[in-house]
């Protein structure tokens, strides 16, 4: 095993890998800053150049940019509460609070080293934990993954903001906003109104740029000064405290990078739920809650460990079965194709160098991103000083070519200036964008499950699968704590009183 | 028109929303509605819950719903992760700063359909400058000229994305 960890770093440290290492890490921070092109997308672009070229060269190349995106997606996230695409949904919460604090700085080097250090984590389990998990994952079944969804839906409470109600109504809009189109399971054209261009559904990421970024730009058109007005609001942090401020809350992130490893493994659940439910978590396991959503460096930093720890959990999947853990690991699959490599059992033993030097990848990759991230931030800092007669229109035209050039559909762009209207009235009346995003992601993955448990283990599924009623037992449990902690603190008053 | 009466105008689409999904459920397989049409009925009636609490109560109070979220501290204003992305303007946007920012979303997509993405880049980013006045007029030009640029090379060079030539690019042709 020493053995092949050496062999995998030394396929790396040839010219080719390290310039196509560099190549693609610059290239994916610059796509994960475009709206609506987030990782997938640029895996998929660079996968017509990657044949002939050294394996390991290769692969530096595609996981090199794929990692990148995870920063630069939250890079706008933080500035502009515009995530690049849905897994940035989770930095707005409390990084942009933090920017219009004057805490730009530290609120983007706390997200560069806590996705560093996340990554690293999930690097190392990926590389221990291979021969372990198989059993783990034979273990779940659609019934369990049905829960996993479910446990999701109880984040809803965290983002309803007062009003539970409100944030049901605008998860349920989600879920049904999810339901366009054809029908996954039975073909059947759900709300589609005879269009052909809904039959494929709302596309998520152009979903996203309508209700965050289009609605941001609205309210900064009407509120007419930048985001950040340094005449009021200095920038009063450094790097280095957002740097530290990682490293303080490292028991936080050994638990969000575990949560993220966790999901990634899971195939299909995918990284932007892992954000939420990292944010989640943090806000459920902290002493202070009520500081969230305020410009809380915990919040920047959780979904960014969680996100950065997610690639390897997602590797995991992909090597030992061939089972991709999401869309970019598909991707992936097909690059293996390519160099012809063969996903499954046969990559623990013939080609464990090759899976170490994708565990390397990780680990360089994320060491390289950071670097730079923590250069730039002084500069990127600055961009929400910008008056808003400059972003508005810049940023408004890059939001509406990106919703076109993520299918090259021009009813997309239709579809993400609806969203953004939609986006504006629901912060207006206070019906929880993030609900509406989280019902969105969901919507798919609990019917589908649904549907394969009733039809393999019929209505009775639950008492079928043991792990599955556990599961639903802590889902439970999960959704009644917030509301025994406000029983608890409202008794407390009562009595203080 | 007073808040209350918006935030029940708000509630009543949405009524009619969740309805009209449960009468287009009508039309789908049992196995194709098992999903929405529950959920649809569940939105419904929590939607009638929320417009009968919020006319109950007193305005303030419309802040808040009989289940409360144990998030912040007082009666839920400016608090919870979406309170903190709302800027304070926002709240006293009068209808016609709220018309003009509709109308800003609506002239780009007007563009973007009639002309095509890069065009319409180009004239709404140089109109947006030149009619808020923020730059001088060769600024504005040099600086939408360069922003255009860069989008083009960036999305159809680069990431060689499939170009629209807009709705009227026929009667260009001609």
């Amino acid at each position: 095993m020493l053995e092949a960890i050496g062999a995998g770093l030394a396929a790396l440290l040839t010219p080719q890998a390290i310039l196509f290492m560099f190549i693609g890490v610059v290239y994916g921070l610059v796509i994960g800053i475009l709206p609506g092109l987030g990782g997938v997308v640029a895996m998929a672009l660079l996968l017509p150049f990657t044949y002939g070229f050294e394996k390991a060269a290769t692969l530096a190349l595609l996981l090199g940019a794929h990692i990148a995106t995870i920063w630069g997606d939250s890079v706008t996230s933080i500035l502009f509460s515009v995530p690049g695409s849905a897994k940035g949904l989770a930095l707005c919460f409390d990084g942009y609070p933090m920017t219009k604090q004057g805490q730009a700085k530290r609120a983007l080097a706390a997200s560069a080293t806590g996705a560093l250090m996340g990554g690293i984590i999930g690097a190392v389990f990926l590389a221990l934990c291979i021969p372990l998990i198989r059993p783990v994952i034979l273990a779940l079944g659609p019934s369990e993954y049905l829960m996993m969804a479910l446990w999701g839906l109880t984040v809803i409470a965290t983002f309803s903001e007062g009003s539970l109600m409100k944030g049901l109504i605008a998860s349920l809009l989600g879920v049904l906003a999810a339901f366009i189109g054809t029908d996954v399971v039975t073909a059947t054209p759900r709300f589609t109104f005879g269009s052909e261009f809904l039959m494929d559904g709302i596309s998520f990421p152009v979903a996203m740029i309508g209700l965050f970024a289009v609605s941001e730009m609205m309210k900064l058109a009407i509120k007419g000064t930048p985001i950040v007005d340094r005449s009021l609001v200095k920038e009063v942090s450094t790097v280095w405290q957002g740097v530290m401020d990682a490293v303080r809350h490292w028991w936080l992130v050994v638990r969000s990078s575990l949560l993220g490893l966790w999901i990634g493994v899971l195939p299909g659940v995918g990284a932007s739920v892992a954000g939420l439910a990292a944010y989640a978590q943090a806000v459920q396991t902290s002493k202070t809650p009520e500081r969230f959503g305020k410009g809380a460096v915990e919040g920047v930093i959780a979904p960014d460990a969680t996100m950065g720890a997610n690639e390897g959990g997602g590797l995991m999947p992909t090597l030992a079965f061939g089972i991709p853990g999401g869309e970019s690991m598909a991707i992936l699959l097909v690059a293996f194709i390519g160099l012809g490599v063969v996903p499954g059992p046969d990559m623990l033993t013939k080609n464990l160098d090759l899976v170490f030097s994708m565990v390397w990848i990780i680990v360089i990759a994320n060491i390289v991103v950071t670097i730079i991230g923590l250069a730039i931030c002084p500069a990127l800092a600055r961009l929400p000083t910008l008056h808003a007669n400059l972003m508005v229109p810049i940023v408004l035209s890059v939001c509406f070519v990106g919703a076109y050039a993520t299918r090259s559909r021009i009813e997309d762009v239709v579809v993400a200036a609806v969203f953004g209207v939609l986006g504006y009235v629901m912060d207006k009346y206070r019906y929880s964008r993030a609900n509406f995003v989280i019902g969105m992601v969901l919507a798919v993955m609990i019917e589908r499950n649904l549907h394969i448990s009733l039809t393999l283990y019929g209505k009775d599924f639950l008492l079928q699968r043991p792990i599955a009623l556990a599961m639903l037992a802590f889902v439970l449990f999960t959704a009644a704590l917030p509301f025994f902690r406000t029983w608890r603190r409202n008794r407390r008053k009562a009595l203080a009183t | 028109m007073s808040r209350r009466a918006q935030d029940n105008l708000v509630a009543a689409v949405l009524l009619a929303l969740f309805a009209g999904v449960i009468w287009l459920c009508q039309d789908f397989g049992p196995r194709a509605r098992m999903i929405p049409l529950p959920l649809a009925i569940f939105g419904l009636i929590l939607t009638a819950i929320q417009i009968v609490w919020q006319n109950v109560g007193s305005t303030d109070e419309l802040r808040m719903d009989m289940i409360e979220v144990p998030a912040p501290d007082s009666a839920g204003a400016q608090s919870g992760p979406v309170a903190a992305t709302r800027p304070a303007a926002q709240r006293g946007a009068s209808w016609r700063e709220e018309a003009r920012a509709l109308g800003i979303v609506a002239v780009l997509l007007a563009l973007v359909l009639l002309l095509g993405p890069i065009l319409a880049v180009f004239l709404f980013t140089g109109g947006y400058f030149l009619f808020t006045r923020h730059y001088s007029l060769r600024a504005g030009v040099i600086y939408t000229a360069v922003f255009t640029a860069a989008t083009y090379l960036l999305f159809f060079v680069a990431l060689e994305i499939q170009p629209y030539h807009g709705i009227l690019a026929p009667l260009f042709a001609q």
